[in-house]
């Protein structure tokens, strides 16, 4: 049995209607998608965030619009993100930004000293969080901590919500009272749809007026799935209640077995172990997971949460490697 | 053909599988006690397995450190000189001394950081290594990440070399679980940075690391100040810095400069405190040690708790490259002097390249 736990994906499918949806996209792949589509994916999305629909713009994949985000506001404005973080998006900031500032958040428990944050406030800064932290899976913001910053002139906050539903937890509530906010989102976790890339951003005014121009075509099989899954929300909403308690059952055993876990809001958990090779060898048996090694500390590694018997098969190596 | 050494430990790794952190001392007996079994064949047996050019000509070391590995594959290869039923650092020193006189343009070796450190003590940065790990502790970045890779690496040997850290671990402290590691030096190796332990951003999305430590000495060199003594610390970051000033620098000595001039090399402690006592302004400018974050109280002993508080914390400056701050936890300070760690603890910003930098505690 192979098993792939190193993307954060879904380890389910998206529901049959959601794929037969898609398919009837593929009917006229020789025409552009339709606007009227993209109108009522944007109309469900606003209705699903409780935002209006005109807050959002739509991408194939939100690193694609936090990308255009560092484009269009890093030019006369330094980049504050914390490190380690979503590892594309750290390194395009690194190649674009005028000036870039990294703060560290260390283990064990990752935490985002704010003040160290605020301090840096004193010039135009772009702030960029992934929130809840990939690869940690912690919360890093909080609303005091995040109105503290949205209520700095210089701030503009992109908070990464591509684990929402995971975590619960989310700033779009904050954006019609902040044109400095805007969050990121993604259905490619979640909704199961990380083969048809759809990703949008909710934006505060600040944002949306330099978004205004921002082209909008999405592939149909994307739009069409998307409006399926935002149609009827129980069958995602019933597999992000069974990966939480399948992750549940993978931090106890795997603390049990003596592996070092933290506690995380999304479908991956980050681990710490001295097992030499662990990756490597789980990956002899089939199993891939994310050796952290290779972007940040050696000994860490970043497990998705996949199908039960998936997560047996690498509790059950697991066990095998320690004794 | 390529002329190429290959020197296997062949007690290296011996005390991990029976708990012991090393073989260094007397540390091997008692790991033959416990009943512990050689590693190494297993390494460099898979290692030459991968290997696929066949442009090399091996020189080996004799025996249970070289040719018995190789003789099993079909390799073209001499060996050098002799050893006793036992073997130890001595041998590695005289055996890499004899296959630099057959003139050998790469050293593959199989050790772990003790191995390494005896490697360094002969070839310095004059010859490329390339390390197979098989030590207990292997904290010196010099090393491949697997047997595998330093395959790779020995196959896809561009010609293109880096400078990467020999760390010095003590024993002692390490086997009662605490991590005390000094530079000891730097050894020469192939620019595979993927393949390397500690190093392996994909190269399309990471800087360079040699432009990574252009970009720092640039930005040091604009905020220099005038008549202000700065202190340069150990490391190859540092070297470039006084690359870029015309500055002779020794690599793991503390020099120090003024106004773009050497005014002290290789420092002791006497000597800081004389010239920090000359001038009214100071800082000192310094690396952290790649994999542990000592900035003070391992690879510069020299700045001693009494030179240390002479200097504001706003005057010390820390530089790393990207890839090196990113893959540490924290920076770590040890100077034996309680007081000064608390003042030296806490949050500090290292300059990583003339547009970034990484806030980070010192812990």
């Amino acid at each position: 049995m192979t098993a792939n736990l190193h993307m954060n994906e879904n380890p389910y499918l998206p529901d049959e209607k959601i794929r037969r949806a898609a398919a009837r996209g593929l009917e006229n792949l020789n025409r552009y998608s339709e606007w009227k589509y993209l109108i009522e994916l944007k109309t469900l999305l606003g209705e699903y965030n409780h935002v209006s629909s005109e807050r959002i713009v739509l991408s194939h994949g939100s690193d694609m619009l936090l990308r255009e985000v560092i484009n269009i506001f890093s030019g006369n404005r330094k980049i504050i993100m914390v490190s380690p973080s979503f590892f594309p998006v750290a390194h395009y900031a690194l190649k674009q930004a005028s000036r870039l500032t990294k703060i560290q958040i260390s283990p064990s428990d990752f935490r985002l000293n704010p003040q160290l944050l605020l301090n840096e406030l004193d010039e135009p800064a772009l702030i960029i969080i992934d929130n809840p932290n990939n690869p940690t899976g912690k919360i890093l913001l909080e609303n005091g901590f995040a109105e503290k910053i949205l209520q700095n002139k210089n701030a503009l906050l992109l908070v990464d919500e591509a684990y929402f539903e995971f975590s619960g937890r989310t700033f779009a509530g904050m954006i019609d009272k902040y044109p400095n906010l805007a969050v990121a989102r993604t259905m490619d976790k979640a909704f199961s749809l990380a083969g048809l890339r759809l990703g949008y951003l909710i934006m505060g005014d600040y944002f949306k007026d330099h978004f205004s121009d921002f082209p909008a075509y999405l592939a149909t099989p994307t739009l069409f799935a998307a409006i399926e899954a935002l149609r009827n929300t129980e069958s995602m909403m019933a597999n992000v209640d069974k990966i939480g308690r399948e992750k549940a059952r993978m931090e106890i055993e795997l603390s049990k077995a003596g592996i070092h876990v933290f506690q995380s809001s999304t479908n991956f958990i980050l681990i710490k172990t001295k097992i030499p090779d662990f990756a490597k060898k789980l990956k002899e048996e089939g199993v891939v997971i994310k050796d952290m090694s290779g972007e940040w500390l050696a000994g860490y590694y970043r497990i998705s949460v996949g199908l039960p018997e998936e997560n047996n098969v690498l509790l059950s190596l697991v066990k095998k490697l320690i004794n | 053909m390529k002329k190429t050494g290959l020197i296997v430990n062949p007690i290296a790794g011996m005390g991990g599988s029976v708990g012991l952190k090393g073989t260094d001392g007397k540390t091997y007996n008692k790991a033959l006690e416990l009943g512990a079994k050689p590693t190494t064949p297993k390494s460099i047996d898979d290692t030459l397995a991968l290997i696929t050019r066949k442009d090399l000509y091996f020189v080996v070391a004799p025996g249970k450190m070289g040719e018995d590995f190789v003789r099993k594959f079909d390799f073209q290869y001499e060996v050098v000189s002799k050893i006793g039923e036992e073997t130890n650092a001595d041998d590695t020193k005289r055996i890499v001394g004899e296959m630099i006189e057959k003139g050998i343009t790469l050293l593959v070796f199989v050790g772990g950081d003790g191995t390494a450190r005896d490697i360094y003590d002969v070839l310095g940065l004059t010859i490329p290594v390339v390390g197979i790990p098989s030590g207990v502790k292997m904290f010196s970045p010099v090393f491949a990440l697997s047997t595998a890779a330093a395959a790779e690496i020995i196959n896809n040997e561009s010609g293109q070399f880096i400078e990467k850290e020999v760390l010095d671990i003590d024993e002692q402290a390490f086997r009662e679980g605490k991590l005390g590691a000094k530079l000891y030096g730097y050894l020469k190796v192939p620019k595979n940075v993927n393949l390397l332990q500690g190093k392996k951003e994909p190269s399309n999305v990471s800087k360079p690391e040699e432009l990574s430590k252009e970009e720092i000495a640039q930005y040091v060199l604009e905020k220099m100040e005038p008549d202000t003594l700065y202190i340069l610390g150990p490391g190859t970051t540092l070297s470039t810095i006084a690359q870029k000033m015309n500055v002779s620098k020794t690599l793991l000595g503390i020099d120090a400069v003024v106004n773009g001039r050497l005014v002290g090399a290789d420092l002791n402690e006497k000597g800081l405190l004389e010239l920090i006592k000359k001038y009214d302004k100071t800082k000192i400018i310094l690396t952290p040690i790649g994999g542990n974050g000592f900035i003070f109280g391992r690879a510069s002993k020299q700045f001693t708790p009494e030179v240390l508080k002479l200097i504001p914390k706003e005057n010390i400056i820390v530089v790393a490259t990207e890839d090196k701050i990113s893959r540490l936890e924290c920076l770590r300070v040890d100077t034996g002097n309680t007081e000064v760690d608390e003042n030296l603890k806490g949050p500090v910003k290292v300059i990583t390249g003339i547009k970034t930098e990484t806030i980070i505690e010192v812990k």
